[in-house]
């Protein structure tokens, strides 16, 4: 699904971020992607999330190399890729439904066809009586479900989360890892990226560790 | 809860907030030079259309002058020339103006109250034309060669200045208008660049979550087009609204004789049906220039910013 082969990144004539990156994700696994500040993560999750192109190497997604692709082939790709931000980036003169059912509005769909689909996820994810609210008065962990629900709601092949539970308390950052866990076993494949160790040690995946720019499994 | 029940959710809010756009600010401003356009345009049609009257109307009438020469005896020599006029070809009537009125053409140059009884002045024949084209000038000039002290005015110099005149205000006009176009032009882009840098969220939300270019181009068009439409409204409305006032006050301006003068020099001030059609044409092509100009903006933004 995902495969990076001697990928290296720099920021104009800067030096390199990311360095010689090699891997690969399989569908329907979890991993997370962790390292201190500054080690590359946010780097990486943009490679992933198509906002970069790699200066070196090669970055294969869904079986084409992403340099080869235009900026539309490159948008529609996109839409196979949910993400989900630590500052939730939700709109805030939108209502969490119509936050919600945004990529299925940039799908040209009428809220008549998604209208049921946007009410069960958010139930699901434990927003139903907030559907009408404004973002501006949902707590932190229903922003952050809410822009999940948002993430995934087009169902994505690829749900990336950069530092998701970063503005949330331990307790409501493990139920938030629990719903990703949840996601994944519905099939979508979840990269996380988070520092915070004890949230790590709760959960038994595989990690990404990110250290100056270079990667290591564990 | 059945469907049938269930509250129903108000109208899918707009991606793109109203008041994120420089709204109410545009919409002046639009409002401003579409009234400007549509007055400039009023302009134009006025002027083309009192030079074309003008024109006309001095065309289809020609005067014969004849001047008091030593032993010639004006009263045969006016009889003769009407006689020869009335021959001619494409010549409707002519007519020898009396003494009096020939006095009373002086009188704006001479004065009230002059004696010119024992002045000799010349005297006028004024022949109209049933029909400017066909009519036969040059055999009028010609047999009128016959009369000593006769020349024949068909006023063709008056009226190719006037023709000049119009032509160059036109053309002002017209430049007049290019240039508001222009300003206005800037004035969107500025407006447009102002509103994309505002709304630089939403735009990359709309990146992350998989919106083409066209589409946030489509989302932001939107609502310029509706800024652009009520502007263009406000203010051809503005403009239609202008001149019947002015229609009304110049109408109303001065005695019936010399308003009809007025009228008479400078045209009635009325833009006509055909006017109106032409300011209420400015409203959707300022509209549609609103769009595409921001239309275009936006995608600049965008290629720039992917």
């Amino acid at each position: 699904m995902i495969e990076f082969s001697s990928v290296g990144l720099r920021y104009g004539q800067g030096p390199e971020i990311l360095k010689d990156l090699s891997f690969r994700i399989d569908p329907g696994t979890f991993h997370f992607l962790t390292g201190p500040s500054g080690s590359g993560k946010t780097s990486l999750l943009k490679l992933l999330l198509l906002s970069l192109k790699p200066t070196r190497g090669t970055v294969t997604m869904f079986g084409e190399d992403v340099r080869e692709l235009d900026q539309d082939r490159l948008l529609l790709m996109r839409r196979h890729i949910g993400i989900v931000f630590q500052e939730f980036r939700l709109l805030d003169h939108l209502t969490t439904f119509e936050n919600v059912a945004l990529p299925l509005r940039v799908l040209g769909q009428p809220e008549v066809q998604y209208r049921s689909n946007v009410e069960e996820l958010l139930e699901w994810v434990g927003l139903g009586e907030r559907m009408d609210a404004l973002p501006p008065l949902l707590s932190g962990g229903e922003k952050q479900r809410a822009a999940i629900a948002r993430a995934v709601i087009a169902r994505p092949d690829i749900l990336l989360a950069d530092e998701p539970t970063g503005n949330l308390d331990p307790d409501l950052s493990k139920r938030l890892v629990t719903l990703f866990a949840e996601l994944n076993r519905t099939g979508t494949t979840i990269i996380l990226a988070t520092h915070e160790l004890t949230l790590l040690d709760s959960f038994d995946f595989p990690r990404m560790v990110l250290e100056d720019g270079e990667l290591a499994f564990s | 809860m059945t469907d049938a029940l269930r509250p129903t959710r108000p109208r899918t809010a707009p991606i793109v907030p109203e008041r994120s756009v420089a709204g109410r600010t545009l919409l002046l401003l639009i409002a401003i030079m579409t009234f400007l356009s549509a007055l400039t345009l009023g302009g134009v049609v006025l002027v083309q259309k009192s030079a074309i009257a003008w024109s006309a109307d001095v065309g289809r009438e020609v005067t014969i002058q004849i001047k008091p020469v030593a032993g010639e005896v004006m009263e045969s020599n006016l009889r003769l020339a009407v006689s020869l006029a009335e021959a001619t070809p494409g010549v409707a009537s002519a007519r020898a103006l009396s003494l009096e009125e020939s006095q009373n053409l002086l009188k704006p140059w001479l004065g009230e109250g002059l004696d010119l009884s024992t002045l000799e002045i010349p005297r006028m024949v004024a022949v109209q034309l049933s029909d400017p084209q066909d009519a036969d000038i040059g055999k009028l000039a010609n047999d009128l060669k016959s009369i000593k002290g006769a020349s024949l005015d068909t006023h063709a110099a008056w009226r190719q200045q006037l023709n000049t005149m119009a032509g160059a205000i036109v053309v002002s006009g017209l430049l007049v208008l290019a240039l508001i176009v222009v300003a206005t032009v800037l004035a969107i882009i500025f407006a447009t660049r102002g509103t994309m840098a505002t709304n630089r969220e939403i735009v990359d939300v709309l990146h992350f979550i998989g919106a083409s270019n066209s589409f946030i181009a489509g989302e932001f068009q939107g609502r310029f087009l509706l800024i652009g439409f009520r502007g263009g409204i406000i203010g051809g409305l503005g403009a239609v609204l202008f001149f019947l006032i002015i229609a009304l006050v110049a109408g109303n301006a001065g005695p019936t004789d010399v308003s009809a003068q007025f009228g008479l020099l400078f045209g009635r001030f009325a833009i006509g049906y055909d006017g109106v059609a032409g300011i209420a044409a400015v409203i959707p092509v300022i509209a549609a220039m609103t769009a595409i100009t921001s239309r275009f903006t936006v995608r600049r933004f965008l290629s720039q910013i992917s």
